[in-house]
């Protein structure tokens, strides 16, 4: 194959301009969508991880969205992984700063950003990474040499030494000695393996156990679940109490639908970057199996789980009976909850500027939840909500679709049934049936056959 | 938050009357400013996400290319690509050679690219003017899947055509009564268009 010059050199720009070639980003953190570092990653609830935009973009505004690696259903759109965030800014600062460029240049064309974190901790801590991007490859070239030099690495303490230099530059060195207990049990051993990890993985060198801790029992996280909160749990550490929502021990939002599942690619990487605290976590859990409420099918697997919406309805199998019922708001997701599209109530605020809007959905409007707009606007709680109406013409597209399925005996029914239902819509209806019929030629068989497949 | 976050949501693939409606959920603007709409693709110079990702895919696919297969941009166009599949072994289309036409939309990999076999092929799942019916490339299609892996997947249907979702359902019949006939003429097609 023949690839003109204009091509050829356009991908050798592009590899230039990763100038930071010299972290290798391990495969974990891989973004499946656009294939680059992780950027303010999102977990779904089958454990998969992609980054807040890619996740965004995934989504379907008119349905259940499917994950892009196990096609598992799901219909919140998760907040952000904190955790993850701060794990991967301190592991490879600057590839995550050359995505923190970029993508700020997408929002700001898109005139819409993604959450900001400022968090009173990290903020000093993440900043000066960003700004002494050459320091800490300063650093991380000495502690290569270090890794490099034979008599070094036979000798833990030495190394040891030189960890804490480190996370001293980084502004860590208060977190560590207070867990500094957990680092002294590491053996020789341990620090080969951390050795050989980071000859292989670059810039691994600056993260501890500190930065990967269970949001309840504060080790080590052991096969982490990340809840649709963002935060991040030990599977052991979640108690679903049968017939009640799981909720987060932190900030108490709800998570909803089934316990998510173990974040494998995590998991793997704490294994291989933690191994003695990994070890000991899991012997830990293997010697007190009665703290471990379910081993049962919390592994991701890609199988379409039908139990796991309160949203299906009674018939199950009709790909568009999980709304047909409902009000569907095609295109506005909750900003709290992050349900998307929102079924039901819709409030939206009317003092937000920003073009996005902020909405919510019933549930979060009546626990008055304090979350964070999901795309940084500045909402307050002094702000005023106005309950939205379905967008009657988005309801004509719903018929439209309905009217496409291919069922001939239930679709004059259900329409029937629609009209009924909504009595808003009734003045509207009779024009509407009349575009409807207009229109009917309109819906490609592309939607028809999106339609068929969410039937699979 | 609404649509407008340049989801391009159903805007993209669907004509007239329904693009009204994305334009009232506030037009969503693809990322990178390249344009949701796939009608006028962006231009190398582009540095959206959508190229950005399809160059990605490029060098992967320099390094490690399936077997078989080889792909690229046609030229200056990063959104528009030529691959080639070579006929495996022990199926009637051994030997032969065949081209494809391979379009990203704007908004990939948000939206599957189109592929089109520029080579005639007696296949149940292309039809004459090359179209393909492969469940991926429509409304399978994952974020997460890659130009590699749709011509693995193309490969795999020449070892094993998909006869329930036939474009040509002639051949799939004659296919699933006679396959010896059916091998015969592939092969001749093969020997025809494809060396």
């Amino acid at each position: 194959m023949e690839i003109s010059d204009n091509v050829k050199k356009l991908m050798e720009d592009g590899s230039e301009d990763h100038d930071d070639s010299l972290e290798k980003i391990s495969e974990a953190f891989i973004c499946c969508v656009c294939l680059d570092l992780l950027y303010k990653p999102v977990v779904l609830a089958c454990g998969h991880i992609s980054c807040f935009w890619c996740v965004h973009k995934s989504m379907s505004d008119l349905r259940e969205s499917h994950c892009p690696i196990c096609r598992h259903p799901y219909y919140h759109f998760p907040t952000i992984c904190q955790m993850l965030h701060f794990l991967l800014l301190k592991m490879y600062p600057v590839t995550y700063r050359r995505r923190e460029i970029q993508i700020l240049e997408d929002e700001k064309e898109l005139g819409c950003f993604s959450p900001q974190f400022n968090g009173p901790v990290c903020t000093p801590q993440s900043e000066q990474e960003l700004n002494n991007v050459d320091s800490s490859q300063r650093s991380e070239i000495s502690s290569l040499d270090l890794s490099n030099d034979p008599s070094c690495s036979s000798n833990g303490v030495v190394l040891f030494n030189g960890e804490q230099l480190q996370s001293g530059l980084t502004g860590q060195e208060n977190l560590r000695t207070s867990m500094g207990g957990i680092e002294a049990t590491n053996t020789i051993v341990d620090h080969g393996d951390k050795l050989h990890h980071r000859s292989a993985n670059g810039a691994c060198q600056t993260i501890s156990v500190d930065d990967a801790l269970c949001t309840l029992c504060n080790r080590l996280i052991y096969r982490p679940v990340v809840l649709n909160c963002g935060h991040a749990y030990c599977e052991s550490c979640i108690v679903v109490q049968p017939n009640e929502t799981l909720k987060c021990q932190k900030c108490q939002s709800a998570h909803p639908g089934q316990a998510p599942k173990v974040c494998l690619d995590f998991d793997n990487f704490l294994e291989e970057q933690f191994p003695v605290d990994y070890a000991l976590r899991r012997s830990a859990f293997q010697l007190n199996p009665s703290c471990s409420q379910q081993d049962s099918a919390t592994t991701c697997s890609s199988e379409a789980t039908n139990d796991n919406s309160h949203l299906l309805t009674s018939s199950g199998d009709n790909p568009l009976s999980w709304w047909g019922d409902h009000k569907i708001h095609i295109g506005a997701g909750c900003d709290s909850c992050g349900m998307y599209p929102i079924i039901g109530d819709r409030y939206r605020c009317k003092d937000c500027v920003e073009e996005i809007g902020y909405d919510l959905c019933g549930d979060c409007y009546n626990t008055r939840s304090k979350l964070p707009g999901r795309f940084n606007q500045q909402h307050t709680p002094e702000h005023k909500f106005e309950i939205m109406r379905p967008n009657s013409i988005r309801n004509i597209m719903s018929r439209l679709l309905r009217g496409q399925l291919g069922d001939p005996s239930a679709a004059p029914s259900v329409s029937s049934d629609d009209v009924s239902e909504n009595p808003a819509n009734v003045v509207l209806s009779v024009s509407d049936d009349a575009q409807e019929t207009a229109e009917s030629g309109f819906a490609t068989p592309d939607e028809t056959e999106e339609d068929q497949s969410n039937h699979q | 938050m609404n649509s407008s976050s340049g989801a391009g949501g159903m805007a993209t693939s669907s004509s007239a009357g329904i693009k009204i409606v994305g334009a009232g959920g506030g037009g969503g603007g693809g990322a990178g400013g390249s344009g949701g709409g796939g009608r006028s693709w962006p231009s190398t110079t582009s540095v959206s996400a959508s190229g950005k990702r399809i160059q990605r895919e490029m060098t992967e696919l320099n390094m490690d290319p399936p077997p078989d297969c080889s792909a690229g941009p046609k030229g200056d166009n990063l959104y528009h690509w030529v691959a080639t599949l070579i006929g495996p072994h022990g199926t009637p289309y051994h030997g032969g050679i065949f081209f494809l036409d391979i379009t990203f939309p704007g908004d990939y990999p948000f939206k599957p690219p189109k592929v089109v076999f520029k080579t005639r092929i007696y296949h149940c799942n292309v039809d004459s003017t090359g179209n393909v019916s492969l469940d991926i490339l429509k409304d399978s299609w994952s974020p997460a899947l890659t130009i590699s892996k749709v011509l693995i997947a193309l490969v795999s249907i020449f070892t094993n055509p998909d006869t329930y979702k036939p474009l040509v359902p002639g051949i799939a019949h004659l296919y699933s009564t006679d396959r010896a006939k059916h091998d015969e003429l592939a092969a001749e097609w093969t020997m025809r268009f494809a060396r």
